[in-house]
C-alpha cells in the first residue's frame, strides 16, 4: 500500500467525485470503506481503494493517520459513522485536518463538536446556487465559465523571507494594473485563517509568509509568482 | 324576406362591433369569469346586498320602516333584474347561432329560413333559465310583484343566492353531490322505515279514547320522523303497547340512520379536503401570478425557499411527501401535496400560463429528469433549472430541456479538492460559493446615459470606493483583436481584469467585489448620478 498524504473514507457517489477531482489536480488519493461492494465498484472505475473497518483504531494508524497523513474527507453517507470517523481521527493527531460533509445544520454543529475542521453542506450550497441562478444568472454563469471553469485559476502565493513587499500596507498593491490579475485578499497565517479581502478597510501590512489570493489565468499568475520568487521589485512595485 | 335579411345584417353588426364585445366582455368578467380582478368585489357587493334584502324582510314583520323599506326592496330588485337579465345575455351569443345557421344554409346552396335558427336561439336561452342557480335568481324576483305577494316566504331564495357568490358554499354542495348514490340509499331506506313506522303507528293508535292518539296519516308520518331523527318533541306519543313496541323499534332504526347520514358526510369530506386544500393551493398561485414553482421540499429546496423568502418573491412548492409539505406549511409557504411528475398537477400550477421558472430539486433524479422532460413539452419558454444528483446525469438532463443544472456532489469536489491543493484560497472561494462573508460578487448594469456609460475603468474610482473590479460582460461576441483577458461566455463577452483605459458602454455588466454596503452606496451614487 503506497504512502498518500490524503485519504477519503466512503466511497459513494461523493467520495468518487472528490477523488476524481483531487485525481484531476496530480494529488494521489486513497478511498477506502467497510463496504465490500462500494470498494469493488471503485476498484473498478479505476481508483486506489481497499476495505478498512474505520471503526478500529488500530487499522486507522496503520493507514497512516497520526502519522503522515495530512488531510481526511468524511464522506460518508450516515451522519453517524462521520462523526464516530472524526472523533477517532482527531483523538488520533490533533493537527490532522479532517473534512466531513453534512445534511443539515445541526448535524454540521456535531461534526464541529466531534474536532472537524472543515464542514462542507453541500444541499445548502446547491440551494445558494439555485437562488443565485435565479436571482442573477449573469454572475453565475461568468463564474461557472471563467473561475470554476478552465480560463481563470484561483491562487494563493506566499510572500517569501525578505520579499520587497513585506513592510508594505494591502492597499498600495496594484497587482492588476501590473499583472493581470486581480488580488482578492490576503491571509495572515500567524493570525488567522480569515481571509482579509482587499476592499475591507483594515489597512493590512503585508509581511513574509502572508498569502495572497489572486484570480487570473494561469500564464499571469506563475509570472507573478516567479517575480516574487526572484523579488523583482520593479516589477513588482513599479521602481 | 326583409326581416330576415335585417336579422342577419344586424348578426354580422353585432359579430363586427368592438364596442358590443368588450361591453359583452366586461360583464362577463363581472359576474362570471373566475380568474377576473372585479369578480371578488361585485360578489361581495351582492352579498351583503342579499343579506341586507333578508334581514330588512325580517325586521319588516315587526315594525313599521315606511318608505324606506319600499325604497330599498326597490332598489334591490332592480339590481337583482338587471343582474338576471345580464346573465342571461351573456349566457351565449344569439347572433352567432342566427350566423352558423345562416352560414350553413349559403354553403349548401338552400335560402336561409329565420324560424330554426331563432328557435335554436330560444332553447339556448330556455336551457340558462331552466339551470337551478337561475330559477333561483327569479324566484328572488318574483315575489316582489304585488300580485304575487303571497309569495313573499320565497324572498328567502335570495339567501340561495348566495351559492353564486361563494365558493364554500358551492363546495359543499359538491362534496354531497359526489356522495349522491349513498344519500338516495340512505334516502330510499329512510322514506321506507318511516312510512312502515307510520303505518304501523296509525293502524294501532288511531283507536286510543281521550283524543290522544294520531288523529291522521299525517301525523303519524309528522311522528315518525320526529321519532327517528331522534328529535321526540313529544307532542305525539304511542299509549298502546304495540305502539310503543313500534316506537322502539323506530328509535332503533333511526339511532341507525342518524350514524349512517353521518358518516357519509365525514367520510365525503374527508376524501375532499385534500382535494380543497390543494384547489386553494391552485387559485392562489393564479391570483398572485405566482410564476415560480420549486419542485421538491428537501434540503436543497429548504435553502432556496428561505433564500427565496427572504427576496420577498412569491413561489410555490411542490412535493409527494405530507411531512415536507407540512413543513413548509408551518414556514408560511404556499405548498401543494402531490408528484411533480403528474403533467396535470403542473398545468394546475399554471406551467403552461404564467410560469417563468421551474427547479427540480428533488433527490431523485430520475424524478428530475421527468419533470423536466414534461414541463419543458408543456412550455417552450420556461426556464428550468435542475438538481443532478450524479454527474452523468447532466447531460440527460440537459436533454431534457433543462437549462441550468446543479450537481451537489460536484460542488463538493470541487472545493475538498481546492481545500487540498490551496487552503487559504478555498476559504475565498467558499466564502463566494455560500456568500457567508459580507464581501460578495456583486455587478452593476450601465444604462444608458448614465454617469458610467462611456467612462473609463480608471475614472471611476473604485478603489475609492473599496470595490475591486474583477470584470466587465458586454453583450456579443469577443472583438478579434481582444486582449488577453476576454473569454466569450455563451454570446456574450467578458473582459477579465479590464485595463484603466477600458470604456465602458451602455448595456455593460460591470462584475466586482467588495462589501455589501460598498456596493450599496456605489449603487445609490450612479442614482443620484454623482460619481
Amino acid at each position: 500500500m503506497g504512502r498518500s498524504d490524503s485519504l477519503i473514507f466512503g466511497c459513494g457517489p461523493m467520495g468518487q467525485e472528490v477523488a476524481e477531482q483531487l485525481i484531476g489536480r496530480k494529488l494521489p488519493v486513497y478511498m477506502y470503506s467497510s463496504d465490500l461492494d462500494r470498494v469493488a465498484e471503485v476498484l473498478a472505475k479505476g481508483f486506489d481503494a481497499a476495505v478498512l473497518d474505520y471503526t478500529d483504531d488500530d487499522k486507522l494508524r496503520q493507514v497512516g493517520i497520526g502519522e503522515w497523513v495530512k488531510v481526511i474527507f468524511c464522506l460518508f453517507p450516515e451522519e453517524a459513522k462521520n462523526v464516530f470517523l472524526t472523533l477517532s481521527a482527531r483523538a488520533l493527531d490533533p493537527d490532522l485536518k479532517i473534512i466531513c460533509v453534512s445534511e443539515s445544520s445541526q448535524s454540521g454543529q456535531k461534526l464541529f463538536a466531534a474536532g472537524a475542521s472543515k464542514v462542507i453542506d453541500p444541499y445548502e450550497i446547491s440551494g445558494r446556487k439555485v437562488h443565485e441562478l435565479i436571482t442573477r444568472p449573469m454572475i453565475v454563469d461568468m463564474l461557472e465559465h471563467t473561475v470554476f471553469g478552465k480560463h481563470l485559476d484561483i491562487a494563493e502565493i506566499e510572500i517569501p523571507l525578505d520579499s520587497c513587499l513585506s513592510g508594505n500596507p494591502l492597499s498600495i498593491l496594484d497587482l492588476g494594473g501590473r499583472y493581470n490579475v486581480v488580488l482578492m485578499g490576503v491571509v495572515d497565517v500567524e493570525m488567522s485563517d480569515r481571509l482579509i479581502f482587499s476592499t475591507s478597510g483594515v489597512d493590512h501590512k503585508l509581511d513574509a509568509g502572508d498569502m495572497l489570493v489572486v484570480i487570473g489565468p494561469a500564464v499571469e499568475i506563475t509570472r507573478l509568482k516567479g517575480d516574487l520568487e526572484e523579488d523583482r521589485t520593479d516589477q513588482l512595485l513599479g521602481g | 324576406m326583409d326581416n330576415t335579411h335585417r336579422l342577419i345584417q344586424t348578426s354580422y353588426k353585432l359579430k363586427d362591433s368592438v364596442r358590443y364585445r368588450r361591453a359583452k366582455k366586461f360583464f362577463y368578467d363581472l359576474l362570471e369569469n373566475p380568474k377576473a380582478r372585479v369578480r371578488p368585489y361585485f360578489d361581495v357587493f351582492m352579498i351583503l346586498l342579499v343579506v341586507t334584502s333578508v334581514w330588512v324582510l325580517i325586521y319588516d314583520v315587526r315594525h313599521d320602516m315606511g318608505l324606506f323599506d319600499d325604497l330599498f326592496e326597490w332598489v334591490a330588485v332592480t339590481i337583482f333584474i338587471i343582474e338576471y337579465l345580464l346573465r342571461f345575455w351573456i349566457y351565449n351569443d344569439s347572433h352567432k347561432v342566427i350566423l352558423s345557421h345562416y352560414e350553413r344554409a349559403e354553403f349548401i346552396n338552400q335560402p336561409f329560413r329565420a324560424w330554426p335558427a331563432l328557435r335554436e336561439v330560444v332553447a339556448k336561452k330556455w336551457e340558462y333559465m331552466t339551470q337551478p342557480l337561475a330559477i333561483i335568481d327569479l324566484l328572488a324576483i318574483i315575489p316582489t310583484y304585488r300580485p304575487l305577494r303571497f309569495l313573499r316566504i320565497f324572498l328567502l331564495f335570495r339567501l340561495f343566492k348566495l351559492f353564486r357568490y361563494t365558493r364554500s358554499i358551492s363546495e359543499f354542495v359538491k362534496v354531497l353531490n359526489e356522495k349522491r348514490i349513498e344519500l338516495f340509499t340512505l334516502f330510499i331506506f329512510m322514506a321506507f322505515i318511516t312510512f312502515t313506522a307510520a303505518t304501523a303507528l296509525f293502524f294501532f293508535e288511531t283507536d286510543v279514547v281521550d283524543g290522544k292518539g294520531v288523529g291522521s296519516f299525517f301525523e303519524s308520518i309528522y311522528w315518525a320522523l320526529v321519532t327517528m331523527s331522534t328529535v321526540g318533541y313529544g307532542d305525539i306519543t304511542p299509549h298502546t303497547t304495540e305502539g310503543r313496541v313500534v316506537t322502539i323499534i323506530l328509535i332503533i332504526a333511526g339511532l341507525g340512520v342518524i350514524s349512517f347520514f353521518t358518516s357519509i358526510i365525514v367520510s365525503a369530506f374527508g376524501e375532499k379536503m385534500h382535494e380543497i386544500r390543494a384547489q386553494r393551493v391552485f387559485s392562489e398561485v393564479e391570483r398572485k401570478h405566482i410564476d415560480l414553482i420549486i419542485c421538491g421540499y428537501g434540503r436543497v429546496g429548504q435553502v432556496v425557499a428561505d433564500q427565496l423568502a427572504a427576496d420577498q418573491r412569491q413561489f410555490v412548492l411542490v412535493d409527494p411527501q405530507e411531512s415536507n409539505v407540512r413543513l413548509a406549511k408551518q414556514k408560511g409557504y404556499l405548498a401543494a401535496l402531490g408528484d411533480a411528475a403528474d403533467s396535470a398537477l403542473l398545468e394546475s400550477l399554471g406551467i403552461a400560463t404564467q410560469a417563468k421558472r421551474l427547479l427540480c430539486l428533488t433527490g431523485d433524479d430520475v424524478a428530475n429528469v421527468y419533470i423536466t422532460l414534461s414541463a419543458r413539452q408543456m412550455n417552450t419558454e420556461i426556464e428550468i433549472i435542475s438538481r443532478a444528483n450524479h454527474r452523468e446525469n447532466v447531460t440527460k438532463l440537459r436533454l431534457a430541456g433543462a437549462d441550468h443544472t446543479v450537481a451537489p456532489y460536484e460542488i463538493v469536489g470541487l472545493i475538498a479538492a481546492e481545500y487540498v491543493g490551496q487552503p487559504v484560497a478555498f476559504e475565498a472561494i467558499y466564502g463566494m460559493l455560500t456568500g457567508q462573508n459580507d464581501v460578495g460578487i456583486e455587478a452593476v448594469r450601465v444604462r444608458s446615459g448614465s454617469v458610467l456609460d462611456g467612462r473609463c475603468m480608471a475614472d471611476i474610482g473604485f478603489r475609492q470606493r473599496k470595490l475591486i473590479p474583477f470584470g466587465v460582460v458586454r453583450e456579443g461576441g469577443c472583438p478579434i483583436d481582444a486582449s488577453s483577458g476576454a473569454y466569450e461566455i455563451e454570446g456574450r463577452c467578458f473582459h477579465f481584469n479590464p485595463t484603466p483605459d477600458f470604456e465602458l458602454q451602455a448595456g455593460d455588466l460591470v462584475v466586482m467585489f467588495g462589501h455589501e454596503y460598498s456596493v450599496v452606496h456605489f449603487r445609490d451614487c450612479l442614482e443620484r448620478g454623482t460619481l
